[in-house]
């Protein structure tokens, strides 16, 4: 009950935030809980199944690309073609995870990567489609149906941002407290026990990536009317190392710290970019300090010293 | 037609005949060991009759249906749940957390994404009593992990029972406990196995426990069977002597 006080106050003073803050900071603030859903997103593989992902890029992207050239090519709202994204992303992963699921541990995060390696090529030799190495440009936040057009300005377009994080947020909490996140809880803890006990695991685990990659291909389609462009770095296997950081920094298996871990991977690239151009470094070694002192994250830890063990099954 | 049925079931690696056309009945209700010296193929024997290895040649039939082909998770789904004999838990769960999940895994809404009140009321009801009737209720809200290892086995035997299993497949339920744990433990499965609702298929390395629980052995001696019968019959087997027990009384 305590939680869900404290979740509806922060998600009032997150609609709030328009208010006081400058029109930059909204924008990073946008960008931030895009972050936060694609690194939220990651966790219900990582945090809840452990499976290990060195490709999240590949829904990013393909959530990007694909609202990008919906938006581009034919008269869809804003508002419907990230939606559309989203679920061409998650079909695509279904069939992407029943081959990742042929491996598992580190071949299958090998599999992961060169998924997303594999999209990261067709992005540059694609050109009618991607736009190759430009990558999309001018895409628009097309308003609509109906006229609505209150998503095509900055702060109307946060607030959609906003209510997919909120969305997605209760989504998976529901997920993980549901019967199927007591069996991904089962997997992650031991597998062959698992099936063993009559469950199909791999359903089970193509079940959970089909959903992670649909919430990953949101926050990516959400991106592209949001910068007005997409490239190929959106799908580079730099962003999903960046990705796993944010999970681990924040707190894996714990939903909230991933989205935390977003908003300080921006906030540090974007007050350390300013100052030094090895802004990485310092934010590498911040990483290094939080999985030696702090394994469960920095949510994880707290949540820990609360003695608040929200975790079910 | 008997309940468990295995023809000619044996499976290579490679030169080695870890399971050599093995043969057997068990019917409903009965307690049945098989027993054998390390190597004798009985824990292969067990991977073969649920699934988890497939046979090189043979078949095995339960309730007349034939499993060959199907996977470990699908002949579970028909009412077989098994232990291993290398404790395997949910380490990080609490005891009745694991026996929930198992219990679970028979409930019509165990893949349900969302909500699953009425599911997890349900395999809690079944898990609190399985958990009972090992004599692990005082220690159902401990993390398995840290229970003590006597604890564990009987915590994976009451996972298996929390599925109301048809057939229960027990892989050394004692494996590496102390003298005194292996005590309470055959006391708390006697009490368990005897009133016949239970149809078990039990390996067993300790003959007294072997001794006492089972109706029927069957014994194996390099991947084949050299006796079956009641536990006397056996004791008596000269073949059985001579492979085995040699020395044992």
């Amino acid at each position: 009950m305590r939680g869900w006080i404290i979740l509806l106050a922060v998600v009032v003073v997150l609609a709030a935030a328009p208010l006081g803050l400058p029109l930059f900071m909204m924008t990073l603030l946008t960008e931030a809980l895009i972050l936060g859903l694609m690194a939220m997103s990651l966790d219900l593989m990582v945090g809840y199944t452990r499976l290990v992902s060195f490709g999240h890029a590949a829904a990013y992207g393909l959530g990007a690309y694909s609202a990008g050239y919906i938006l581009l090519h034919s008269d869809t709202p804003v508002l419907f073609a990230v939606f559309i994204a989203a679920a061409m992303t998650g079909i695509v992963a279904i069939a992407a995870a029943w081959v990742f699921t042929l491996a598992t541990g580190v071949s299958f995060a090998m599999l992961t990567l060169a998924f997303a390696q594999l999209l990261y090529a067709i992005a540059f030799q694609w050109q009618q489609v991607t736009g190759g190495s430009d990558g999309l440009a001018g895409i628009p936040r097309r308003g609509g149906p109906f006229g609505f057009d209150l998503l095509t300005s900055k702060i109307g377009y946060y607030y959609l941002v906003l209510l997919c994080l909120f969305g997605a947020y209760l989504f998976c909490r529901t997920l993980v407290n549901s019967p199927f996140g007591a069996v991904l809880r089962g997997i992650r803890e031991n597998e062959n026990k698992t099936r063993a006990l009559g469950y199909n695991t791999r359903a089970y685990k193509i079940g959970v990536v089909a959903i992670a990659y649909a919430l990953g291909g949101l926050a990516g389609a959400l991106y592209a009317p949001f910068a007005g462009f997409t490239n190929t770095e959106l799908l580079f296997w730099l962003f999903s190392g960046q990705a796993l950081i944010m999970v681990i920094v924040g707190g894996a298996g714990t939903l909230i710290g991933p989205i935390l871990g977003a908003a300080l991977f921006l906030l540090a690239q974007h007050q350390l970019s300013s100052v030094t151009e090895t802004w990485a470094i310092y934010f590498g070694l911040m990483f290094i300090a939080v999985v030696l002192f702090l394994p469960e994250g920095i949510w994880g830890t707290l949540m820990q010293r609360l003695g608040r063990k929200t975790q079910r099954v | 037609m008997a309940f468990l049925e295995l023809d000619g079931l044996t499976r290579r690696f490679g030169a080695l005949v870890a399971v050599d056309q093995v043969s057997m009945r068990v019917e409903q209700g009965e307690v049945r060991a098989v027993i054998g010296p390390n190597g004798a193929g009985k824990s292969t024997l067990f991977n073969l009759i649920n699934g988890v290895l497939p046979a090189s040649e043979g078949e095995v039939r339960f309730d007349g249906r034939r499993l060959n082909g199907l996977s470990a998770f699908e002949i579970c789904q028909l009412g077989m749940s098994r232990t291993f004999q290398i404790t395997a838990l949910f380490p990080e769960m609490t005891a009745r957390d694991n026996a929930r999940l198992a219990a679970q895994a028979r409930l019509g809404g165990r893949w349900r994404p969302f909500g699953g009140g009425a599911v997890f009321a349900e395999a809690e009801r079944r898990a609190d009593a399985a958990l009972e009737r090992l004599g692990l209720g005082h220690v159902a809200g401990e993390v398995a992990g840290y229970l003590s290892h006597g604890d564990q086995r009987l915590l994976e035997v009451a996972m298996a029972l929390a599925q109301r299993p048809r057939l229960m497949l027990l892989d050394e339920p004692t494996q590496g406990l102390s003298v005194e744990e292996t005590g309470k433990a055959v006391e708390t499965l006697t009490e368990l196995l005897s009133d016949g609702k239970l149809t078990v298929l039990l390996v067993e390395h300790d003959m007294e426990v072997v001794f006492r629980l089972a109706q029927r052995i069957t014994v194996l001696h390099r991947g084949a069977v050299i006796a079956d019968g009641t536990p006397d019959e056996v004791k008596a087997d000269a073949n059985v002597q001579s492979a085995y027990l040699g020395g044992f009384e």
